[in-house]
């Protein structure tokens, strides 16, 4: 494996004859990759079942695993918004919940959803299986720290569960656990609960920063021979993104946790003001409940990117191979995802116009938020015409897509009423800011990661899953997810306020009732229809139809490891050596549709093929 | 993967280089060790790690309406019934500057392979850090036992000021300790000549290399550079 | 220019002894000072000033030589210092969040609610 590593004064005709030697047998300087500089990685392989499925350090089983304990914690946040739907709609049918527990199950569900479901499957489930292979690499920079990463998570999420079984339960403060509420006695689980969720976010930072680093250095550092930056597949370029993203926010969230919970345990008075409960002045005094505030939102906006840049990555290539299509404007798309990403740390109090902090502020992040709509809704364009007069497949993954375009656009729109203070200030805490961040940040990036799972189940398995169930998945969840966001942005505008446990006989509520529960019916029938899915993975790994080597022809490297699945190493005895962008579909004069990244360009000489 | 460095006379320099590496293949940062990287990557994440804790207490200062109570006064140490300021801080800063350089010396001498004086020099760093966390735990002592500072309040004023204290040269105060630990096993490694024969490690099962001494280095300087930040904003502001 | 820059490329990474023990007085002498602010109690605009500079001279010696970053190529060196620009925006909007607060607490602490 080292032989392919010179020394930089090996003489260029010897590095030139050596790098064809893979290609066709033409010799000619138009195929000259420069010589590796980084020795070739050693990797431990593991030989016991401990060393291979559970302690393992192969990234691509890490990746399964951060997926399936993921999709475990999702499924307990689907059924949460069961009870919650439940108690809104037919609020008489169901005594046992009490407003106690419903705003416990309000906040597990927020949080669970945001940070142990959707940035834990794209960061550490997309990203652990999809950098290495992608970029070309044997596996993540450090596979041991990579190891830890998924065990740090899983005591985090074990943390986070036992908070359901200790003494006055899971935290009721709302995910955005703003102070002081959280910590005083009216709050249900102000006692252990809270305490269980600051340990669990804190060790979930501290694992996550573990397998980000990772990510971040395998994407830098450890690209193959060819693979520049401008010819990675944008599924690496979101998920690079994201996560440089989350190692400068999640600071934030931690240094919050910490300040917090020693509020809670010591009586400091970090966020805790002087303030009376139940008839009785506390100790606290003099705290600002507000930086709290501040510093939640300082990585919570962020983190609203890091779940969509992955997504807007993923779903541009998912685009692009079935579409049989060239992404449009390539580069605009990588400049708008880092572009995002910069701007996403100048924006994080438009989530608090209504809060109190100084009203300046409203100015400058109502101005930098309709900045960030710029590089977003350039994004929205290059896909909707990487559509145009592409050879569209419409198949599962596709259908996905398309949900996901329609969903964000309407999600974005909204975001950008919320975005301008005036039009903010009514619709603030009613159900069209609930309507506008489900739509943007939850359905949008869940059908992305559907239609992933649908493009790379027979990479990960060899096997396809059930395109007719699959159909069926789509229609019910996207139709459905429509039948429960878009009626909540009428809500709204009537004012039916969020985080109310029970509408009672308001007047707002009145016009509204079947309304409301038309919404409980389809959020029921949509949590359903992903029992659906979950069959259809466990009946596809058995008896699904068996995939060839490339079965979407797609051109990115993932695709062309010398076994499918791939192994630990994922590339055999050579690196595979990189010559153009992954996008090269339906190029004129090529005998194929697609041409892969490993192609040298003397194979491909009197085609239209563009020079990346 | 010290040969890397000889690719780098080739390259363009200042902002060309900047270009050229970003536009380049396999690697970004030219010539630098993974494990380097991954190093700053990290320190750029701590960064905003203490960032935060900083600027929460710059707004909580800025914020409280009782009085803060002043640094100058509460730290200072008698010497022979003298009240002299900051003089006990005085003393942590010289000890960390120096062990600073010390680390410094022994990432040098890691470089040309003189596991003797990089070892030597990595015990010294190490020492002078535990001196750090001592004098720091006698400094805690000294405000719990005799001041009567407290993190939920204390007799000067403002009770944040003894929550931040406590907290932040508390987290400074671990990363030292942390720091101290690895110190004492890389300087053990180093006289043993694990760097030289490139033994594989206990965990994680990679070769050691010298370059592990400098990015122990970025780690040690990187607690001396948030103690500048801390020095300056905590007891002198 | 080009030829200094040629010329501090070629020892990446070892340097003479000299210049660790020249950064290593310079921050003794930096410190020294800042604890002079300090001891003879400069007030005002004055003490903010030269306690701001100490430091990030300090911090920036430290990060230059200890840490390298000088001999570094800028790929490495932008990609440090350009994220600073969000803390460097949280620091200012936290000042004016933090003097909004106060205003506020002493405003409605005399006119009352």
């Amino acid at each position: 494996m080292s032989e392919d590593y010179y020394d930089s004064n090996t003489s260029y005709k010897a590095q030139s004859s050596e790098t064809i030697s893979s290609g066709s047998g033409s010799v000619s300087d138009i195929d000259y990759v420069k010589p590796k500089e980084v020795p070739d990685q050693e990797l431990y392989h593991g030989h016991s079942f401990i060393t291979k499925y559970i302690f393992c350090q192969d990234a691509k089983v890490i990746g399964v695993q951060y997926t399936l304990t993921a999709v475990f914690t999702g499924i307990i946040g689907l059924i949460l918004s069961w009870m919650m739907r439940m108690q809104l709609g037919f609020p008489e049918l169901f005594p046992v919940l009490t407003s106690e527990t419903y705003y416990q199950f309000v906040t597990m569900h927020g949080m669970i959803m945001v940070v142990y479901l959707l940035t834990a499957l794209f960061l550490g489930g997309f990203g652990n299986y999809l950098i290495p292979l992608m970029v070309g690499a044997r596996d993540m920079v450090f596979p041991y720290v990579n190891m830890v990463s998924y065990w740090m998570f899983f005591v985090a999420v074990l943390v986070l569960m036992a908070s359901f079984f200790v003494p006055g339960g899971p935290t009721g403060a709302g995910w955005t656990l703003y102070p002081p509420q959280t910590l005083l006695e009216g709050t249900p689980g102000s006692g252990i609960g809270i305490m269980l969720m600051l340990i669990s976010l804190a060790l979930f930072v501290i694992g996550f920063t573990m397998g980000g680093l990772n990510y971040v250095i395998t994407i830098l550092q450890a690209r193959t021979r060819g693979m520049t930056l401008m010819r990675m597949p944008l599924t690496v370029w979101g998920i690079f993104t994201a996560t440089i993203l989350a190692l400068l926010a999640f600071p934030a969230l931690f240094v919050g946790a910490i300040m917090m919970s020693l509020d809670k345990l010591l009586g400091t008075s970090f966020f805790m003001p002087t303030i009376i409960q139940a008839g009785e002045m506390l100790e606290y005094g003099g705290g600002s409940p507000i930086l709290f505030q501040h510093l939640f939102w300082f990585f919570g906006h962020p983190e609203v990117y890091i779940v969509a840049l992955p997504a807007f990555g993923i779903v541009s290539d998912l685009i692009s191979v079935h579409a049989r299509k060239n992404i449009f404007g390539y580069r605009m798309m990588v400049w708008a995802i880092v572009a995002i990403g910069a701007i996403s740390f100048f924006v994080w109090a438009h989530h608090m116009y209504v809060s109190g902090m100084s009203p300046w502020f409203g100015f400058f992040f109502a101005t930098t938020t309709l900045i960030i709509a710029i590089p977003t809704a350039m994004k929205v364009y290059n896909w909707v015409l990487t559509l145009w007069k592409g050879n569209i497949r419409m198949n599962v993954v596709m259908l996905f897509c398309l949900g996901f375009l329609i969903t964000f656009v309407n999600g974005g729109i909204t975001g950008l009423f919320l975005g301008n203070v005036a039009v903010d200030v009514p619709l603030s805490d009613t159900y069209f800011v609930i309507a506008h961040f489900h739509m943007v940040m939850g359905i949008a990036p869940v059908l992305v990661i559907l239609g992933a799972i649908y493009h790379w189940f027979p990479l990960v398995t060899g096997r396809f899953l059930d395109e007719k169930l699959g159909k069926w998945h789509f229609w019910i969840t996207f139709l459905g997810s429509y039948s429960i966001y878009f009626p909540m942005h009428y809500l709204g505008f009537i004012g039916v306020p969020r985080r109310y446990f029970e509408m009672y006989d308001s007047p707002y509520m009145t016009s509204a009732v079947g309304m409301n529960q038309f919404i409980s019916l389809a959020a029921f029938i949509v949590g359903a229809a992903q029992f659906i899915f979950l069959f259809n993975i466990i009946k596809s790994l058995k008896i699904g139809k068996l995939a060839d080597k490339n079965p979407w022809k797609a051109n990115s490297l993932e695709w062309y490891t010398p076994n499918v699945p791939p192994v630990h190493g994922n590339w055999g005895d050579k690196l595979p050596v990189v010559h153009r962008w992954p996008y090269d579909y339906n190029v004129p004069g090529a005998k194929e549709d697609f041409i892969p990244q490993t192609t040298p360009p003397s194979e491909v000489k009197d085609t239209g093929v563009e020079k990346t | 993967m010290s040969e890397q460095t000889s690719i780098n006379n080739n390259l363009p320099q200042g902002f060309k280089g900047l270009t050229s590496d970003f536009g380049s293949d396999q690697t970004a940062f030219k010539g630098v060790n993974w494990g380097k990287a991954m190093m700053w990557i990290f320190l750029l994440s701590d960064t905003f790690i203490f960032s935060c804790f900083l600027i929460s207490y710059m707004k909580v200062r800025a914020s409280v309406v009782a009085e803060w109570p002043y640094p100058s006064e509460v730290f200072a140490l008698d010497v022979g019934g003298v009240p002299v300021p900051l003089l006990l801080i005085a003393i942590m800063t010289f000890v960390l500057i120096t062990s600073s350089g010390t680390m410094a010396l022994a990432v040098k001498y890691g470089y040309e392979k003189n596991k003797k004086l990089c070892g030597m020099f990595l015990l010294f760093t190490a020492l002078g850090g535990l001196t750090f966390v001592g004098m720091q735990a006698f400094e805690w002592s000294k405000l719990i036992f005799h001041e009567g500072v407290r993190p939920w309040g204390n007799p000067f004023g403002a009770a944040q000021f003894g929550s931040f204290f406590f907290m932040i040269t508390g987290f400074h105060g671990t990363h030292v300790s942390i720091g101290v630990i690895f110190l004492f096993i890389f300087s053990r490694k180093a006289f043993r000549g694990d760097f030289d024969t490139g033994k594989k490690g206990f965990f994680t099962s990679m070769k050691s290399d010298y370059v592990a001494i400098e990015i122990l280095g970025l780690y040690w300087h990187f607690v001396d550079l948030v103690w500048v930040f801390i020095f300056a904003f905590f007891y002198l502001w | 220019m080009v030829m200094a820059e040629t010329k501090k490329e070629q020892q990446t990474t070892t340097h003479k002894i000299g210049i660790y023990l020249w950064i290593w007085g310079l921050l003794f002498v930096l410190s020294f000072f800042s604890y002079m602010v300090d001891w003879f109690q400069f007030q005002g605009l004055l003490r903010w000033t030269l306690i701001v500079t100490f430091m990030l001279l300090k911090a920036g010696l430290i990060m230059a030589i200890f840490m390298h970053l000088f001999w570094e190529r800028y790929a490495l060196v932008n990609a440090l210092l350009w994220p600073m620009t969000a803390i460097a925006c949280f620091i200012c909007l936290m000042v004016a969040e933090g003097k909004y607060t106060v205003f506020t607490r002493l405003f409605y602490f005399v006119v009352g609610g």
